[in-house]
C-alpha cells in the first residue's frame, strides 16, 4: 500500500511535466516554462517530506525528529573534537573491560557443563583439610563401600590417572592418562565424536585394552586425524586399540590425553589396587538417582562415609577429620575461580563508575559552556523534553562510539582474560567471544548515555528565570552545578582509591611472596622429569638413576647432580602429608598425630639445592638397601618433636598403612624449605634414602653457567641408557618458582591495571575541574587580585581545592577499600596483609597526583592579569 | 515562499481541501495536475492549491480508502498517477457536502441575518 520514493519521485516529475507542457503549449519558451513550473512546485524536498509524513504517520515525526537530533548532534560533537574524543575513549575502556570480563564469567560461571543433565553429576571428595589433605581421593574397597550402602546415586563413575609410556601416536613419551571403568562415560553423560567411548564390556582383566583420546589431545597433537581409529598402541607392558574420541568437555579433576580401560593398567588389576583400603588414587563421580535430590544423596553419602570410617578405623589412623564432600560437578569446577572473576567484575564495574563519573564531569562542564545556547532553544519554543532529547542524541553519539570501539577493544581482551582465568578453573579454555558481548557493550552504552542526558540542567522554559546567562562573556557556574562538578570528581577519586589500596595489598603480598627466603639455589639448579614407566620402579630403576647421574655428573658444566621424587613447587601432594611417629614423644591424646611429607633422595641432594645441614650427617652412598635404615627431617618436625635438640639418633617410623612402619634412625637435620607452597611456613619434610625407597624420577643438576645450556648434552646421554626415556619440562628452580607465583603476580597485575587506569581518569578529572573552575571564575581571581591578594595565594587556593577533593574521596574510598582489603585476603590465602602501607601509599600516590594535576590550573589562576579580568565583563 | 502577485487570490478554508478534491474526481480520473488546474479554472482562479499541499492530500485520501490511483500516460507523454473516486470516497463526498451546505447556512445567519429571516 505505501508508495515507495522512487514512484513518488515519478509522480513529481509527471507533475512537473505537466506543468511544463501547459506554458509552452500556451507559448512561453521551453526553459523559461521549466523554470516557472518549478518556481511553482515550491521546494521539491519539503513536498516529499511532507508526503512521507503521510506514510509513516507518528513514527515518521519521532524518526525524523531523532535522526535530526542525531545529525545536529553529531555536528555539535564534531566541533568539540577534544571532548569528544576524550569522551569516547574513556567509555570504549569502561565498555571494553567491562564486556570482556562479563563475556568470561558468563563462559565460566553461568554456562552449563555439555554433560547430560548436568545438573545431576555430583563429584565426590574425601579430603582432610587440617592436614593439607585438600583431596585424598578413594580406594577401590572404600568405593565399594559406598556404592554398597547408597541408594540416592543411580550409578559411581571412577577415574584414576597412571603414566604410561605411550608407543605407537607421535613420539614415543609418557602420557598422562585416564584410568576408567564402563559406567564412567555413562555416568558423566558424555558422547563420543568418533567411534565409541568405553562402556562395561570394556571391564575386567579379560577385556581387550581399549583407549578414548581427549578431544584437545586429538585436535592438537593428532591434527584431527580421523585414522587415528582402529590403530594399536603400547602403552607401557600392555597394547591397546584407539576405540573413539570424545568429545570437548571439562576436563576434571586432570587433565588427560587418553582415558583407558581398567585391563592397560597392570597397577589397577593387582591386589594392592583392589584390596588395599589405604590404596587411594580414584576420583569419584555419581549421578542422581531418579527423585533423588542433592541434600538427600549428600545426607546418604554423609552417613555411609561414617559408618565405613567405623567399620575400617586402621584405615584412617592419625587422620581425625576426614570429610567426605558432595558437590555438583560444575560448582566444583568453577569454585576456584568464582572469587577471582567476581573481584575482577567488580574492579571493572568500578572502573566503568570513574570512566562514567568522568564523563559525566566533561558533559556537565559542556553543557555550562552551552547554557546560552540551550536558553536560546528553549525561548524559541523547545520544550523540555525537546531539548532533553538533543541532548540524549549527543549522548547516543557518543555512548555508540564509546561501545563500538569497546568492544573492538574487548574481543582480543576475552582471551586474555580468559587465559588468565584458566589458571584458576579449566572451564575458562573453553569461553569464546558470543553475541553477549554485544549485548553488554550496548546495554552499558544504554546505560551512559541516559544517565549522561540527565546529568545537565536544563534552562527553565517558563521563562520564570529565563534571559539570564545570555549576557556575553565567558561562562559561570552556579553553586548547584560546581557541587555536581567536584561530587563526581571525588567519586573517581574514591573509586580509584579503592582499586589503588586493592592493587597496592596485592603487590604487598607478592612482594611478600617473591622475597620470602626460597631456601634453595635458584638460579643454578636444573630440575627434569625422567619418569620411569610404573612397571619399572624399585631396584631397577636404581641402577638407572645411578648410571644417568654417573653420566650426568661427568658432563662439563654440571657441578653437582642428585635425584628425587619430587621437583620443588612442582610436584604438589604427590607425597604427603602422611602420619609418622618418632620415639619419646608421645602424642597427648586427641591431638593429631605429626604428619611429613616423604622425600625421597640421593646423596648430595641437599649440597646440591643448597639446602644446609642443621645437624649430623648426609645420606651416603653406603644407606642402601639391606644396610641400616636411615632418615633426615627438617629443622620443623627436629624442634617441634625433640625439644631438647637431641633429634639425631633417635628412630621415626611411618604410621600411615600405605608406607610400611620400618624403623628409620634419624642421622641428620637440614634447615626448613617449604617446597609445596610459597609462603613462610616451614614445611615438615621426612627425607628418606631413594636407595632404600625406590621411588624417583626427578633429576636436580646444578650448573656452573647457564643451566638451560645443559639440556640437550643431558637429554643425550639419558638416551643413551635408554632410547625411549622420556626427558622433560627442564626448567630452573627460579623459574618453577616463578611459574608458582604466576597467579599471584597476573591477579596484582591486571588489578594494578585498573587501578593505573582509574587513577589515570580520577586525575585527569580533577584536573578537568579545576582548571574549567579557574577559567570560570577569571573575574573573581581578578578582584581578588585587585584587592591585595598575591598570585602565590591563589594558587595555593587552587591547590587547596584540588587537594580537599582528593581528601574527601580517600575518606570515603577507605570504607570501600576495607571491604576489598577483606576480598584480596581471600585469594592470598592466610599471609599477612601488610594493611597500612598499601593504605598509605595509595592515599599518598594520589594525592601527589592530585597536587601535580592542580598545578597547571593553580598556575593558570596565578597569572591572571588584572585589567584583564576586571574588563572581561 | 513567494506569494502569487495576485491579490485576488483566497486562501483555502482548513478542511475543505479534501472536500474539493474528491468533488472534482467526481468527473472521473484526473492526476495531481489536472486536479489543481481544474480546481483553479473551476474557482475562476480565486483558488490556488499548493502543490505542497495538494499531493499529502492525495495521498492521505487514498490512504483512508476514498481514492484510488493507476499509473497511466499523461497529456505530457510520461507517466502520471491518475486518482479516481472510490465508493467509500462517493459517501464521503455526500457526507462532506452535507456538511458544507450547513455550514453555510449558519454562518449565512450570523453574517447575513436579514436576509436569512427573508427566507
Amino acid at each position: 500500500m505505501r508508495p515507495d520514493e522512487r514512484e513518488l519521485d515519478e509522480e513529481i516529475r509527471g507533475h512537473l511535466a505537466l506543468s511544463i507542457k501547459e506554458r509552452v503549449d500556451r507559448g512561453e519558451h521551453p526553459d523559461e516554462a521549466r523554470r516557472a513550473a518549478l518556481a511553482e512546485f515550491g521546494y521539491v524536498p519539503a513536498a516529499r517530506e511532507s508526503m512521507r509524513r503521510v506514510w509513516y504517520g507518528r513514527w515518521f515525526d519521532a524518526g525524523a525528529a531523532l535522526a535530526l537530533d542525531l545529525r545536529v548532534g553529531l555536528r555539535s560533537l564534531r566541533r568539540a573534537k577534544g571532548l569528544s574524543l576524550a569522551v569516547m575513549t574513556t567509555l570504549a575502556l569502561g565498555i571494553g573491560a567491562n564486556a570482556a570480563i562479563f563475556s568470561v564469567v558468563r563462559g565460566v560461571l553461568l554456562r552449563p557443563l555439555v554433560n547430560r543433565d548436568e545438573d545431576r553429576l555430583l563429584y565426590i571428595r574425601q579430603s582432610a583439610p587440617t592436614l593439607g589433605a585438600g583431596n585424598m581421593t578413594f580406594s577401590v574397597p572404600e568405593i565399594a563401600d559406598l556404592k554398597a550402602r547408597v541408594t540416592a546415586i543411580g550409578a559411581f563413575g571412577d577415574f584414576s590417572t597412571i603414566d604410561f609410556t605411550m608407543i605407537g601416536i607421535g613420539e614415543p613419551r609418557v602420557v598422562h592418562a585416564g584410568v576408567v571403568s564402563g559406567s564412567f562415560f555413562q555416568v558423566m553423560g558424555l558422547r563420543a565424536v568418533l567411534g565409541r567411548l568405553l562402556t562395561p564390556e570394556d571391564d575386567g582383566a579379560a577385556a581387550a585394552g581399549a583407549v578414548v583420546l581427549t578431544h584437545r589431545f586429538w585436535s592438537s597433537a593428532l591434527a584431527s586425524d580421523r585414522s587415528v581409529l582402529g590403530k594399536t598402541v603400547r602403552l607401557g607392558s600392555r597394547t591397546a586399540t584407539v576405540v573413539g574420541v570424545l568429545e570437548p568437555s571439562v576436563p576434571y579433576p586432570v587433565d588427560t590425553e587418553i582415558i583407558a580401560n581398567v585391563v592397560t593398567s597392570p597397577h589397577h588389576l593387582d591386589a594392592t589396587m583392589v584390596t588395599g583400603r589405604t590404596h587411594r588414587m580414584t576420583e569419584l563421580f555419581g549421578r542422581l538417582a531418579p527423585g533423588a535430590s542433592l541434600t538427600t544423596a549428600r545426607a546418604e553419602l554423609t552417613a555411609a562415609h561414617a559408618a565405613m570410617r567405623q567399620e575400617h578405623p586402621e584405615a584412617s589412623a592419625g587422620r581425625t577429620d576426614v570429610r567426605l564432600t558432595v558437590q555438583p560437578l560444575r560448582d566444583q569446577i568453577v569454585t576456584p575461580a568464582r572469587t577471582i572473576l567476581l573481584v575482577l567484575l567488580l574492579t571493572a564495574a568500578v572502573v566503568f563508575l570513574v570512566a562514567c563519573s568522568n564523563v559525566a564531569n566533561l558533559i556537565l562542564a559542556r553543557s555550562v559552556r552551552r547554557e546560552a545556547e540551550l536558553t536560546v532553544r528553549a525561548a524559541l519554543g523547545a520544550s523540555r523534553g525537546a531539548l532533553r532529547r538533543t541532548l540524549l542524541a549527543e549522548s547516543l553519539v557518543l555512548c555508540g562510539a564509546g561501545a563500538g570501539l569497546g568492544i573492538l577493544l574487548a574481543r582480543p581482551l576475552v582471551a586474555v582474560v580468559a587465559r588468565y582465568a584458566s589458571r584458576f578453573s579449566m572451564r575458562a579454555t573453553e569461553v569464546t567471544v558470543d553475541a553477549s558481548l554485544l549485548w553488554m557493550g550496548a546495554g552499558l552504552a544504554i546505560v551512559a548515555s541516559v544517565l549522561l542526558a540527565y546529568i545537565p540542567t536544563l534552562p527553565a522554559t517558563d521563562g520564570a528565570a529565563g534571559g539570564t546567562r545570555l549576557t556575553p562573556g565567558g561562562v559561570r557556574i552556579t553553586p548547584a552545578t560546581n557541587r555536581r562538578l567536584r561530587m563526581f570528581a571525588t567519586a573517581q577519586v574514591a573509586c580509584s582509591f579503592v582499586l589503588l589500596t586493592g592493587a597496592g595489598m596485592l603487590l604487598a603480598a607478592l612482594v611478600s611472596l617473591q622475597t620470602a627466603p626460597p631456601g634453595y639455589h635458584l638460579r643454578e639448579v636444573l630440575a627434569l622429569d625422567v619418569p620411569l614407566p610404573i612397571e619399572s620402579f624399585g631396584p631397577k630403576s636404581l641402577t638407572f638413576f645411578d648410571e644417568a647421574m654417573r653420566r650426568v655428573s661427568a658432563l662439563p658444566g654440571v657441578t653437582s647432580v642428585a635425584a628425587s621424587n619430587v621437583v620443588p613447587w612442582r610436584d604438589l601432594g604427590k607425597f604427603g602429608p602422611f602420619s609418622f611417629a618418632v620415639e619419646g614423644h608421645t602424642p597427648v591424646d586427641g591431638d593429631e598425630a605429626p604428619h611429613g611429607r616423604l622425600r625421597n633422595v640421593t646423596p648430595g641432594y641437599f649440597a646440591t639445592l643448597g639446602v644446609p645441614l642443621v645437624a649430623g650427617r648426609d645420606f651416603t652412598d653406603d644407606d642402601r638397601r639391606g644396610s641400616e635404615l636411615v632418615a633426615i627431617v627438617s629443622q620443623g618436625i627436629a624442634e617441634r618433636l625433640f625439644p631438647d635438640g637431641d633429634a639425631v639418633n633417635h628412630h621415626i617410623w611411618w604410621t600411615d598403612p600405605v608406607l610400611g612402619d620400618d624403623r628409620r634412625r634419624i642421622v641428620g637435620v637440614v634447615a626448613d624449605v617449604n617446597d609445596e607452597a610459597i609462603s613462610p611456613g616451614p614445611g615438615l619434610n621426612i627425607y628418606n634414602p631413594l636407595r632404600q625407597v625406590p621411588f624417583g624420577g626427578r633429576l636436580l643438576v646444578r650448573a656452573a653457567g647457564d643451566p638451560y645450556a645443559l639440556v640437550p648434552a643431558l637429554t643425550r646421554v639419558i638416551r643413551e641408557i635408554s632410547a625411549e626415556q622420556p626427558v622433560e619440562r627442564a626448567a630452573t628452580l627460579a623459574d618453577v618458582r616463578a611459574e608458582m607465583l604466576t597467579p599471584d603476580r597476573l591477579n596484582a597485575l591486571v588489578v594494578s591495571g585498573f587501578a593505573g587506569l582509574a587513577l589515570l581518569i580520577a586525575i585527569v578529572g580533577v584536573a578537568g575541574v579545576l582548571a574549567f573552575s579557574v577559567s570560570a571564575r577569571t573575574r573573581e581571581f581578578g578582584v581578588r587580585l585587585a584587592i591585595g591578594s598575591t598570585p602565590g595565594d591563589l594558587m595555593a587556593r587552587v591547590l587547596r581545592e584540588g587537594t580537599g577533593m582528593v581528601v574527601v574521596g580517600v575518606v570515603a574510598g577507605t570504607v570501600g577499600g576495607y571491604v576489598l582489603a577483606r576480598l584480596a585476603q581471600s585469594f592470598v590465602g592466610d599471609l599477612p596483609l601488610p594493611g597500612a602501607l598499601p593504605t598509605v601509599g595509595a592515599a599518598a600516590l594520589l594525592v601527589g597526583a592530585a597536587v601535580l594535576a592542580a598545578l597547571i590550573p593553580a598556575a593558570r589562576a596565578s597569572r591572571v592579569d588584572v585589567v584583564q579580568a576586571l574588563r572581561s565583563e | 515562499m513567494t506569494k502569487p502577485p495576485d491579490d485576488r487570490r483566497l486562501d483555502l478554508l482548513q478542511g475543505t481541501l479534501d472536500m474539493l478534491v474528491l468533488r472534482t474526481l467526481q468527473w472521473g480520473p484526473q492526476h495531481g495536475h489536472g486536479i489543481g488546474n481544474s480546481i483553479r479554472t473551476q474557482s475562476d482562479d480565486l483558488l490556488r492549491v499548493e502543490t505542497g499541499s495538494l499531493y499529502p492530500a492525495l495521498h492521505r485520501l487514498e490512504k483512508r480508502g476514498w481514492l484510488k490511483s493507476k499509473w497511466a500516460i499523461s497529456e505530457a507523454n510520461q507517466r502520471a498517477k491518475y486518482y479516481e473516486l472510490t465508493a467509500a470516497g462517493k459517501a464521503q463526498l455526500a457526507r462532506e457536502q452535507d456538511r458544507w451546505s450547513q455550514l453555510v447556512m449558519a454562518i449565512g445567519r450570523i453574517m447575513l441575518p436579514a436576509t436569512a429571516g427573508e427566507e
